[in-house]
C-alpha cells in the first residue's frame, strides 16, 4: 500500500511515495522517431528540393544544413514550452495562456486547422508522384499514371488523403502510433537500400541504367539523360556552393521540409525534471540534425551517382513544364535509384517499401487539426458538439470539420488554376502561428512568472536572459526572415495580391468566430474570460 | 432558451487532483469569490507525492535539489524561499542532516512515517486556511479525497468547519443534490483507496441509492471517470511504467462502474479528476461529464465553472485555467 521510495525519478535527493500517474522516463528513441516523421525527408524532403532549381545560384545542401541547425532553436523553443507547460496541448493554450485566448484561438485556427485542409492536396500532390505514379508505371499501368497526372486523379488523390487520415485517427492514438512506428523502420530501410544503390554504383552506370529503365517503365525515347540535359538544364550552381545570399534565398524553400520537429515533442509523468526537458532537447533537435545530416548526405549521393546537372534539369523541366523533355514524370529519387535494379519486382518493392514514409504520415494532415478543435470546444469557443466521439472514441465532429472543407477545396486545387497558388501559402500561416508561441515562450518569464519559476528550465539562462527567450527570440527572427521572404520575393510565389486577400480571409474567420463565441457565451452568463482569467493565490 | 442570461439555481466551481500544491489550494479556496460560484467541490488527491530534503552542511548553510537542479542556500530566509518553492509544486519539503537522510534511504518505514507526517500536517494547515479564508463567506465548500489520499485525511477534513467532507455520501447542494466518492478502480501504483470494479460498483451504488432527488437535480463526483468517455485516456505504459511510444500511444483506463452508474442514474452532471491528461467533456446520455485535468505542479488550478438550473440537460459551463 502506497509505499515510498528513494530516487525512483530521475530527481535524485527526493523521495515519492506510490502515487497515480507517477512514471519512468519515456524513450528518447520513440520521440526521435516521431519527429523525425514529422520533418519527413522522403515525402517533404525530397519534394521541396525538386524546387531548388528555382534558386539556382544557392547550394541545396548548406541551405539544408544550415537552417537545420538554426532550427535547433525552435526545438529548444518547444521544449522549454513543454517543460513549463506540459499537457497544455500545443500552440492553442501556450498562446491562450501566455498572450491570451483570442490571439491563441485565431493563430491556433488558421494554423492548425483551416490551412490543413489546404495541405490535404499538397499531401495528394506527394501520393501521386511519390507513390501512385512511380508503382503504376513500373506495372506498366500507364492509364493510371495519365489519369492520376489530370485533374479527376488529384482530385481522386486528395479524397484519398482525406480518407486515409481519417481512418488512421479513427483507429485511435494506440493504433496509430504502432502503425507510424513500423512504417518508420520499414522506410528507414528502403532509404537505407536507397543510399546502398547511390554508393556502390557510378553517375556511368545510373546513365545507362536511367536509360534503360526510362524508356521501359516511363515510355521515354532513347538517351532520356542526354535529352534531359539539354532540355532542362541551366546555370546552377554545385551542390556545397559557398554562394551565401542565394543559399539563404533557399531556406524560406527548404522549411516547407523541416520547420516541423516541435510535433515529436513530449513529456509524460509527474515529479520530473530538467532531464525531460533535455531528452525533449534530444528527441526534436537530434531529429532536426540527423534528418538534415541524412538528406545531405542523400543528396551528395544523388550528386555523385545521378550527377547533380540531371537533378536539376530534370526538376527544371518537369516544374516549368518545358516542352521536349522526354521524361514527364517527377524525378522521384527512389524510382531513380530503383532503375538500378532490372527488375520490375524490385522496382516495385523498392518504391513501395519508400511509400512508408508516406503513409506513416499521412495521418498528420488532420491529427493536430482533431486536436485544436477538442481544446477549443473544451474552451467554448467552438460549441460542444465539435468535441464529441462516438462509442468507439473516434473524433467524428472534428474530423467531419477537417474531411468536409478539405472536399472543395481539393475540388478547387484540382480543377482551377488560382486557387493552387493559395495553397502556397501553407506553410505560411502555420510560420505565423509558430511566431506567436515563439513571442509567447519570449515573454513568458515575465507574463506567467510563476508558471515559470515553477519550471525546470527556470535555472537555464544565457548571460542573465532565460534560454527560453532567448532561443525564442532567435527562432522568430528565422520566422520573420522567412516571412519577409515570402512577402516580398517573387521565386517563393506566394506574395500575390489574391494570395494575401485568400489568407487575410482566413483571419477573419477566425476573429468572426471567436467574437460570435465571445458574445454568445456572454450571453449565457458564462464570459469566455474565465477560460483564461487568473485566480488569485492570496 | 440557451440565449438567454438567466440565473442559474446554483453556480459551482469543481477542481481535482491538486497533489499537495499550495498554490492551487490558495486558489481553490479564492475560486468561489473569482468565479461567483455557490458551491465549490475538490474532487480529490489532495496529498502530494514526494519529499524534499533541504541537508544541513552546518554553519547556517543548506543544500537541496529541486527539479534536479541543484540549490545551495544560506540563512533562513533563503531556506523559507526554497521550501515556499517546493510547496508551490505541490512537494513536501523537510530539513534534515546527512546522517538522518541516509538513515530514510534505507528505512522505508521511517521515510513512510515522515510522508504521513508531511501531508497530514499539511492538510491540517489547509483546513484552518480555509476556515479562516471561507468564514466570511457563504459559499458552500465540499472537498472529496481520491485514491491517492490516505484514509486519515478524511477525519482531519471532517474536524474542520467551512469545510464538508463528500466522501461516501449524499450532500446537499441547495436544491441539488450530490453524491461522492474518490474511490478508483485497480491502478497500477496500489494506492490507497482502489478496488475490482464489482466491488467499485457496490460502493458506488449504496451512496446513489440514498440519492433522493430526481436525476435532473442531481450531481455525481466521483473521482475516477467513466470507461471510454475520453475523460479517461492515459499514456499506454510499458511493463517497467514507461510511456509507449513516447506517450502517443493513449488507453482509456477509467471504470466501468463509474460509466455504469451514470448510465443507469442519469444525473445532471458528472465530475471527474484522476486521469490528469483527461481534460475534457462529454455527454453520457442527457449526463453532461466533466474531468477538467490537473496542472498542479505549475501551479494552475484547471477546474469547471458549471451553471445548474434543473432543466433536461446542463448547457452552461466552461473548463477554466486559473
Amino acid at each position: 500500500m502506497a509505499a515510498t521510495a528513494a530516487s525512483n525519478t530521475p530527481q535524485e535527493n527526493l523521495f515519492v511515495r506510490k502515487a497515480t500517474g507517477l512514471l519512468r522516463g519515456w524513450s528518447v528513441r520513440d520521440a526521435f522517431i516521431y519527429a523525425a516523421f514529422s520533418i519527413n525527408l522522403i515525402t517533404l524532403g525530397l519534394y521541396i528540393f525538386s524546387f531548388a532549381p528555382f534558386i539556382p545560384d544557392g547550394s541545396l545542401i548548406w541551405a539544408i544544413v544550415l537552417s537545420g541547425v538554426y532550427l535547433v532553436f525552435q526545438a529548444i523553443t518547444y521544449a522549454s514550452l513543454i517543460a513549463a507547460m506540459p499537457r497544455a496541448g500545443g500552440d492553442y493554450v501556450w498562446v491562450s495562456r501566455v498572450l491570451g485566448g483570442g490571439l491563441g484561438f485565431v493563430l491556433a485556427c488558421t494554423g492548425w486547422w483551416f490551412i490543413l485542409w489546404h495541405w490535404v492536396p499538397i499531401y495528394a500532390n506527394i501520393l501521386n508522384i511519390e507513390v501512385v505514379a512511380p508503382l503504376a508505371a513500373i506495372l506498366g499501368l500507364d492509364s493510371v499514371v495519365a489519369f492520376f497526372s489530370e485533374p479527376a486523379g488529384i482530385f481522386t488523390a486528395s479524397m484519398i488523403v482525406a480518407v486515409l487520415a481519417s481512418i488512421l485517427i479513427s483507429l485511435g492514438m494506440r493504433t496509430y502510433a504502432r502503425i507510424q512506428q513500423i512504417c518508420f523502420y520499414g522506410g528507414v530501410v528502403g532509404l537505407a537500400v536507397v543510399f546502398v544503390l547511390l554508393l556502390v554504383n557510378s553517375n556511368s552506370d545510373f546513365i545507362s541504367s536511367f536509360n534503360a529503365e526510362a524508356q521501359e517503365v516511363l515510355g521515354a525515347p532513347g538517351n532520356a539523360y542526354q535529352k534531359t540535359l539539354e532540355v532542362g538544364g541551366l546555370e546552377a550552381a554545385g551542390p556545397t556552393s559557398l554562394a551565401i545570399a542565394p543559399t539563404l534565398l533557399l531556406i524560406p524553400m527548404i522549411v516547407f521540409f523541416n520547420l516541423w520537429s516541435n510535433w515529436g515533442a513530449t513529456l509524460y509523468g509527474e515529479v520530473r525534471g530538467a532531464s525531460d526537458f533535455r531528452k525533449n532537447i534530444y528527441a526534436m533537435g537530434g531529429a532536426l540534425i540527423a534528418t538534415t545530416l541524412v538528406g545531405a548526405a542523400l543528396l551528395a549521393l544523388i550528386s555523385k551517382t545521378i550527377g547533380w546537372d540531371f537533378y536539376y534539369a530534370a526538376n527544371n523541366a518537369y516544374w516549368s513544364g518545358l516542352e521536349g523533355a522526354p521524361v514527364s514524370a517527377w524525378p522521384y529519387p527512389g524510382l531513380l535509384a530503383a532503375f538500378f535494379f532490372d527488375s520490375p519486382i524490385l522496382q516495385f518493392i523498392l518504391v513501395a517499401i519508400l511509400s512508408l514514409w508516406f503513409f506513416g504520415w499521412v495521418g498528420s494532415v488532420f491529427l493536430s487539426s482533431t486536436r485544436v478543435v477538442f481544446a477549443t470546444a473544451f474552451d467554448r469557443v467552438l460549441p460542444e458538439w465539435a468535441a464529441r466521439t462516438n462509442k468507439n472514441g473516434v473524433p467524428y465532429a472534428a474530423l467531419a470539420l477537417m474531411l468536409l472543407p478539405s472536399i472543395p477545396i481539393s475540388y478547387l486545387y484540382a480543377y482551377t488554376d488560382d486557387f493552387v497558388t493559395y495553397t502556397l501559402d501553407a506553410t505560411l500561416v502555420i510560420a505565423i502561428t509558430f511566431l506567436g508561441s515563439a513571442i509567447a515562450a519570449a515573454v513568458l518569464p515575465w507574463r506567467r512568472p510563476e508558471i515559470y519559476s515553477a519550471s525546470p528550465i527556470a535555472r537555464y539562462k544565457i548571460l542573465g536572459i532565460p534560454l527560453i527567450t532567448a532561443s525564442s527570440v532567435l527562432f522568430s527572427v528565422f520566422l520573420i526572415f522567412c516571412l519577409y521572404k515570402w512577402a516580398t520575393d517573387d521565386v517563393y510565389g506566394v506574395n500575390n495580391p489574391q494570395s494575401a486577400l485568400y489568407m487575410t480571409i482566413l483571419y477573419v474567420v477566425a476573429i468572426v468566430i471567436y467574437v460570435v463565441a465571445r458574445l454568445v457565451r456572454r450571453a449565457q452568463g458564462m464570459d469566455l474570460k474565465m477560460v483564461h482569467g487568473e485566480i488569485p493565490a492570496e | 432558451m440557451i440565449f438567454s442570461k438567466k440565473a442559474p439555481s446554483k453556480r459551482i466551481f469543481f477542481a481535482t487532483d491538486i497533489h499537495g500544491s499550495e498554490t492551487c489550494w490558495r486558489k481553490f479556496l479564492n475560486a468561489g469569490k473569482h468565479y461567483e460560484a455557490d458551491v465549490m467541490i475538490l474532487g480529490g488527491d489532495m496529498t502530494g507525492k514526494a519529499l524534499v530534503p533541504i541537508v544541513s552542511d552546518g554553519d547556517d548553510r543548506w543544500h537541496a535539489s529541486l527539479l534536479e537542479v541543484g540549490h545551495q542556500m544560506t540563512g533562513e530566509d533563503e531556506v523559507v524561499q526554497f521550501e515556499d518553492s517546493v510547496r508551490r509544486r505541490g512537494y513536501y519539503p523537510f530539513r534534515t542532516d546527512g546522517d538522518e537522510l541516509q538513515e530514510l534511504e534505507r528505512d522505508e518505514r521511517r521515510r513512510n512515517e515522515l510522508f504521513h507526517k508531511c501531508m497530514l500536517d499539511t492538510v491540517e494547515r489547509w483546513m484552518r486556511m480555509a476556515d479562516e479564508r471561507l468564514a466570511e463567506t457563504s459559499i458552500g465548500c465540499f472537498v472529496c479525497p481520491g485514491n491517492d489520499d490516505q484514509f486519515e485525511v478524511d477525519d482531519i477534513i471532517t474536524q474542520a468547519k467551512r469545510v464538508e467532507l463528500a466522501e461516501g455520501r449524499v450532500v446537499e447542494l441547495g436544491d441539488f443534490q450530490m453524491a461522492s466518492t474518490g474511490w478508483a478502480n485497480r491502478t497500477p501504483w496500489d494506492t490507497y483507496r482502489e478496488e475490482d470494479e464489482p466491488q467499485l460498483a457496490e460502493r458506488i451504488n449504496r451512496v446513489v441509492s440514498e440519492i433522493t432527488a430526481p436525476p435532473e437535480r442531481t450531481v455525481y463526483s466521483f473521482h475516477c471517470p467513466p470507461y471510454g468517455s475520453g475523460l479517461d485516456e492515459a499514456p499506454e505504459l510499458t511493463s517497467d511504467m514507461r510511456p509507449k511510444y513516447a506517450g502517443r500511444s493513449s488507453v482509456p483506463c477509467g471504470s466501468t462502474a463509474v460509466r455504469e452508474a451514470i448510465e443507469e442514474g442519469q444525473p445532471a452532471l458528472s465530475l471527474h479528476g484522476h486521469i490528469h491528461e483527461g481534460k475534457g467533456s462529454t455527454r453520457i446520455g442527457r449526463t453532461l461529464s466533466i474531468n477538467p485535468g490537473s496542472s498542479y505542479e505549475q501551479g494552475e488550478l484547471l477546474g469547471a465553472v458549471v451553471n445548474l438550473d434543473g432543466g433536461k440537460s446542463v448547457k452552461r459551463f466552461v473548463l477554466t485555467s486559473g
